[in-house]
């Protein structure tokens, strides 16, 4: 697969996206998060780091990033959708393969800014709160990423749902519907570590209240449900989309 | 019909598109049926049928956008599935309603497709004068009016040079000038560039202006294909003669070289000079039948088109 025809395919994608409102939604959840980040108390001790963290990563892992994940994915399908896109698209000299790919690589591209616009917040505010230093790179890095990882499966499965469906509303009532469950799962040590929607916040939460595992997610885990469906996911959209009649 | 001088003319040029015993079924019914289409170097081709007939179908398969129940495409001389992506870059194409990005620009909408294509950035204004956008190119085409889109889904067709360009329904909704000022473009290609155009409409009279040769589908079958000169003259007319005897009169007639045929009684022969007709009454007189009327009957184009689809003969 010669990779430059993949990157050019990558560019015109990225042109697609550039005029839409899609950045608002980039910025969304870092923004929203501010807000627990800002007013969290504890009182008479000082402003940790895993505070910060633990706070502000709720409800965005628990909430926005799989829900992000899902609504990413159909914008990214909705304007090939809406007047002959996918005609258009499919009718040049590409592989389907690599319109696929191209399409998921944007994706998790966009959730790769959020985390990094989480991460920006998540800094600033410890400097505005003055958390008390150092800043635990290594635990922040590893929740930022570890949370982005969760998050290709889930970008993987919306990716097949949305290119299949023309509806815009359709794979995100889905998407969301299999989000609501996580506020449940999220505390059951039976079923968390396996459903794939309550990963982002798993992996993004510091485990326990002071000492911090290296990684939030544990390995195993990490390896069945992240790695696993996101393979399952992939393959079968690619298959799909493969197959889809333009 | 006329396969041999069909077959004859392909070798002659050099075949662009040429599909063998091509089907589509969808769930047990054929949407395109046998489908044997030869389309030549340099020509306009006017792929014509009612709506729904199979013809956005079978554009859609020659595209590689939905795949053949069974049979073979061969474009350039290759076979589509083996060489698919060779075959698209020299292939502009609009199918259906026109395509388009709604919330970009007209140049945006182009550069989405140049930076797959990789052609020259000079292309982009080339095409847009060639359908007169130039001046409209920075609105978002959502705002374009159905006329103006289509010119752009042409322009976008045309951005990578392409050799073979594949209008489907091109002048579907625009207004009078709008049609003029397309089928113009699309006659001017292959003069200027050399370009193979496969035009499909639903209008005899579309394809009657523009293109060179015509192939009618009906029910997802090829019912008929040949020169649009043909077709006019098959669709000419024909003399009809009432005599006496009419089946000995057809032999007769048959001997001196006049191809005929019986229909109600009556003689039927292709159109022919007052000569020949005098010729024919003569020898038909002095051999004993009464000849009681000699009419020439003429039918339009649009009665031919419509007694084909109407599918007397098929």
């Amino acid at each position: 697969m010669s990779m430059g025809s993949f990157w050019r395919i990558c560019a015109s994608e990225r042109l697609k996206m550039s005029k839409s409102y899609i950045w608002l939604l980039v910025i969304l959840s870092p923004a929203i998060a501010i807000l627990p980040g800002a007013l969290s108390i504890r009182d008479g001790e000082e402003v940790t780091w895993g505070l910060l963290l633990s706070v502000m990563s709720v409800v965005h892992g628990l909430l926005f990033l799989p829900v992000l994940s899902g609504i990413f994915a159909a914008l990214i399908c909705r304007y090939e959708h809406q007047d002959g896109g996918w005609k258009l698209l499919l009718s040049l000299p590409v592989t389907r393969m690599k319109v696929y790919l191209s399409k998921y690589v944007m994706i998790i591209a966009l959730l790769g800014v959020v985390q990094l616009l989480f991460l920006v917040c998540l800094l600033g505010m410890g400097w505005i709160r003055d958390a008390a230093a150092p800043v635990p790179w290594s635990i922040l890095l590893f929740s930022v990423f570890g949370g982005w990882i969760a998050c290709l499966p889930l970008a993987a499965l919306q990716l097949a749902v949305s290119q299949g469906w023309s509806s815009f509303g359709a794979p995100l009532a889905l998407n969301v519907s299999l989000t609501i469950p996580n506020i449940l799962i999220a505390n059951s040590a039976t079923y968390g570590p396996y459903y794939p929607w309550v990963q982002p916040s798993l992996a993004m939460t510091p485990n326990g209240q002071d000492g911090f595992g290296a990684f939030n997610l544990p390995l195993d885990s990490l390896m069945i449900v992240v790695l696993g469906s996101l393979i399952v996911f992939l393959v079968a959209g690619l298959f799909f989309f493969w197959r889809k009649a333009v | 019909m006329l396969n041999t001088e069909v077959k004859n003319m392909k070798d002659m040029k050099n075949t662009v598109i040429e599909t063998k015993d091509l089907w589509k079924k969808y769930r047990g019914r054929a949407a395109v049926e046998n489908l044997n289409l030869n389309i030549s170097k340099g020509e306009i081709y006017g792929f014509l049928g009612p709506n729904g007939a199979g013809k956005t179908t079978t554009i859609r398969m020659l595209l590689g956008l939905i795949t053949p129940t069974s049979g073979s495409i061969e474009i350039f001389g290759q076979d589509l599935r083996k060489n698919k992506l060779q075959i698209l870059r020299k292939i502009g194409s609009l199918v259906e309603s026109p395509s388009y990005y709604g919330h970009l620009s007209a140049v945006d909408n182009l550069e989405v497709i140049r930076r797959i294509l990789d052609v020259s950035k000079s292309r982009i204004p080339e095409v847009l004068d060639i359908v007169s956008l130039t001046g409209e190119e920075k609105r978002p085409v959502k705002g374009f009016s159905l006329g103006m889109k289509q010119r752009l889904g042409i322009a976008a067709a045309l951005l990578g040079s392409p050799e073979l360009l594949i209008l489907d329904e091109p002048t579907n909704g625009l207004d009078p000038s709008g049609i003029q000022e397309i089928r113009s473009l699309i006659k001017r290609l292959p003069l200027e560039q050399g370009i193979t155009v496969l035009v499909s409409s639903h209008l005899l009279s579309e394809i009657e202006q523009m293109a060179d040769t015509v192939g009618i589908i009906r029910q997802g079958q090829l019912i008929y294909q040949d020169t649009i000169t043909n077709l006019q003259q098959q669709a000419a007319g024909e003399m009809r003669l009432h005599v006496s005897d009419p089946i000995v009169a057809l032999n007769l007639a048959g001997h001196c070289g006049y191809d005929g045929a019986l229909r109600e009684d009556k003689l039927i022969f292709s159109r022919m000079n007052d000569a020949r007709v005098a010729l024919l009454v003569k020898e038909l007189v002095e051999n004993g039948h009464s000849v009681y009327r000699v009419e020439e009957h003429r039918q339009s184009l649009e009665d031919f088109f419509l007694q084909v689809i109407g599918g007397g003969e098929a």
